[in-house]
């Protein structure tokens, strides 16, 4: 990869680098881009965005067996891809959005206009190629279709009324088949559809006929949780086309290249939040970024906040900071500047919207900001790759970039009016279900920097534990903790034993299953909840009782509450009469450490899963159970209520 | 690039090269299109934007899509 250099920009300099697409063509001429696979997403984040849709196209050709021979741990993402009118001209932007994450887009493209029966049949795809989500494309001929000429509203009320009904009863046949994640969107009402109708009252009426139809689509979502509507109304309130009439004609492409890129930029989010990659912490600058002027000669009344133009524009950049806050984002600063006296003007400025309380950490320093967010990283205890850092410095962004290019870096700049837009412009929160673990996520963390404190005030560990009082309980979950429960599979790589990442539906359908279940781990101490961090997949048969999967999240290792929860489940095992257990490890490179933690709690290797050479499984034998460690309290419930 | 990129047809060649990945020789110009395996009519949908960000001007889309070798395709754009 020697050819490529990275260019660091220099202060003042453009932020982006229009040199990168010769780099990706020359590449791409030379045979080599499949070999380079790795270094496509560092350039991506430097390709000036007019740019991404030639990108995509080269993209769209590369070999992707040859990529996956160079690079085995480049994940694989099989989309299948349908809709109402030609689907294909979203594969070239939907590839460029997967590469900008890191992914490698495998498309299984439909033929025109076969969205019904694709959802509505069997779904005949091959094994390994079972898609990681179905893209259902519609557009507004999904609706006209069935209009007849000349039309009054009347018509295309009844039109959408059966159209809906069919893609609810298309949907259903989908999620009950266990297809996985399936993906439709709003349909924009077209200029020239409400234009054919003069009279302004019955225009009025197809735009509430046409949103009840969007309503109706949306609210699909609700009994379906396996079901996400994208709403393309907000993306082409961006500004962007939603029909060409030449190519939807002519081509029978009726959403237009704009509205598809933007369509792709957010199943590229999309996508990463079902693998469980969504992003946690929004590292913020100060200066030009939160607030206008420089700290250190402004002094904490001098900066432009709250008040005059630019002052309101950093306020609203606030509260959208603030915003995204509220819903378990993790905020933090790193900002080169004297603390005490950033400390000040989180504490003292009238206008701050965003407090000292609000950020799990405040890097104020004169050090180069990779370093501060490598500190950031280490004592939040979460990984760079959930990183998002903002600032107005070309220079810092471009230096971050370069020394930390897992980070994705959001540059603003001296306009903060655009702040919330530029930040805003891609989904790096997004993931499908929001859980009270996601809300509570801040708290969480201020809560363990108080646990810090406490352990290191203590002596030995064993005091530690001892003094924590914390508190486990095991039991079946409840009906809104599944979402959670998915989350753990997804995104839990050390203490999972077994890796099997489950969407929603599939862990509802776990749990719900006779002679299966699902048991969760809480955890609490004198600090505070831990919330959901565990859970176990058992199954049961006449002999013994199953450990398919464990998993437990690493903010809670080191505590002997994964002892304690083995300890309750084979205690249950006994009583309930089962002869042994059998659990099963799936040596993953994340998880070796935990490859004895079966061994250590008294299991004997007895050989490998029937289906899976790679899985060990262990046996207990019911006798001489571990007990749960003294520290801690256990309550235990094996049935549901 | 800029409005004289597709003034010739070697200039057309390295516009589908830069924009879609297609690398044509000159006497790939007359082939027709479906003995092109790198070739796809999705392909033409793209073409017909970058072509119109690179002239300024209107591509006839319908005789676009008419064309059965990139040598018409190159006349369609090029009028």
């Amino acid at each position: 990869m020697t050819t490529i250099t990275t260019n660091t920009p220099s202060a003042g300099g453009s932020w982006q680098d229009p040199e990168v697409l010769r780099t990706l063509r020359d590449l791409y001429a030379a045979g080599r881009l499949e070999a380079e696979y790795p270094s496509v997403r560092p350039l991506l984040a430097r390709l000036p965005e007019r740019q991404l849709p030639a990108a995509g196209q080269l993209l769209a050709r590369l070999d992707r067996d040859d990529v996956v021979r160079h690079h085995a741990d480049v994940p694989v993402v099989t989309v299948a891809v349908t809709g109402q009118s030609t689907v294909a001209p979203l594969v070239a932007p939907l590839t460029a959005e997967l590469a900008r994450h890191g992914l490698l887009l495998d498309p299984v493209v439909s033929p025109y206009g076969s969205y019904l029966a694709d959802l509505l049949g069997p779904g005949g795809a091959e094994p390994d190629r079972r898609p990681t989500l179905t893209l259902c494309l519609l557009d507004a001929h999904t609706v006209f279709e069935e209009v007849p000429l000349p039309w009054r509203v009347e018509d295309v009320e009844a039109a959408a009324r059966s159209r809906l009904a069919l893609i609810s009863r298309a949907v259903r046949a989908h999620q009950d088949g266990g297809r996985g994640p399936l993906v439709l969107n709003t349909v924009p009402l077209l200029h020239r559809h409400a234009r054919q109708l003069v009279d302004l009252r019955s225009r009025a009426r197809l735009g509430i006929v046409w949103r009840e139809f969007n309503s109706g689509l949306l609210a699909l979502a609700e009994e379906h949780p396996g079901l996400i509507v994208v709403d393309l109304d907000p993306l082409v309130a961006q500004g962007t086309p939603a029909y060409e009439p030449r190519t939807g004609l002519y081509a029978k492409a009726r959403l237009a290249e704009g509205l598809l890129a933007s369509y792709a930029r957010d199943v590229g989010h999309l996508v990463t939040g079902l693998l469980g990659r969504t992003r946690k912490c929004l590292v913020l600058d100060l200066d030009g970024t939160l607030w206008g002027g420089v700290l250190g000669e402004d002094g904490v009344d001098g900066v432009e906040l709250g008040s005059g133009f630019r002052g309101e524009a950093f306020a609203e950049f606030q509260r959208v900071v603030a915003q995204l806050g509220s819903q378990g984002v993790l905020l933090a600063v790193s900002s080169k500047n004297d603390d005490a006296k950033v400390r000040e003007a989180l504490r003292e400025h009238p206008s701050m919207l965003l407090r000292e309380e609000d950020f799990v950490r405040v890097n104020a320093n004169w050090s180069a900001k990779h370093d501060n967010l490598r500190d950031i990283a280490e004592r939040v205890g979460i990984g760079l790759d959930s990183f998002v850092f903002v600032d107005d410095s070309t220079f810092e962004c471009g230096l971050v970039r370069e020394q930390l290019p897992q980070v994705a870096v959001v540059h603003v700049d001296e306009e903060p009016a655009l702040h919330p837009a530029a930040l805003l412009a891609d989904g790096w929160f997004d993931l499908p279900v929001l859980t009270d673990e996601d809300r509570e996520r801040a708290a969480r963390y201020r809560t363990e920097a108080r646990r810090q404190e406490f352990r290191e005030d203590t002596g030995s560990y064993q005091d530690y534990l001892d003094g924590l009082g914390i508190e486990v309980t095991v039991r079946p979950p409840e009906p809104a903790e599944l979402s959670r429960v998915s989350q753990l599979t997804l995104r839990t790589n050390q203490f999972h034993l077994a890796p099997e990442r489950l969407q929603l539906p599939q862990v509802r359908e776990w749990a719900e299953r006779p002679d299966r279940g699902v048991l969760v781990v809480r955890a609490r101490d004198r600090f505070g909840d831990h919330g959901l961090v565990g859970a176990v997949f058992w199954r049961r048969d006449a002999e013994d009782l199953h450990i398919d999967n464990y998993v437990l999240s690493c903010r809670v290792f080191s505590r002997g509450i994964e002892s304690a929860c083995l300890a309750a489940v084979l205690e249950h095992a006994a009583a309930s009469g089962a002869h042994g257990a059998l659990a099963r490890h799936r040596p993953t490179p994340r998880n070796a450490a935990f490859a004895s933690f079966y061994i250590d709690h008294g299991f004997v290797p007895t050989g490998v899963a029937p289906e899976d050479p790679a899985t060990v499984v262990f046996r207990h034998a019911l006798r001489d159970i571990t007990p749960a460690p003294a520290h801690l309290r256990l309550h235990t419930a094996f049935e549901e209520n | 690039m800029t409005a004289t990129a597709i003034a010739d047809a070697a200039g057309f060649c390295a516009l589908l090269e830069d924009e879609l990945g297609i690398r044509l020789a000159p006497e790939d110009l007359d082939r027709p299109l479906d003995e092109v395996a790198e070739w796809d009519s999705v392909h033409l949908l793209r073409l017909v934007t970058v072509v119109e960000n690179v002239t300024g001007r209107r591509v006839p889309v319908a005789d676009l899509l008419e064309a059965v070798t990139f040598q018409q395709m190159y006349e369609v754009v090029r009028a």
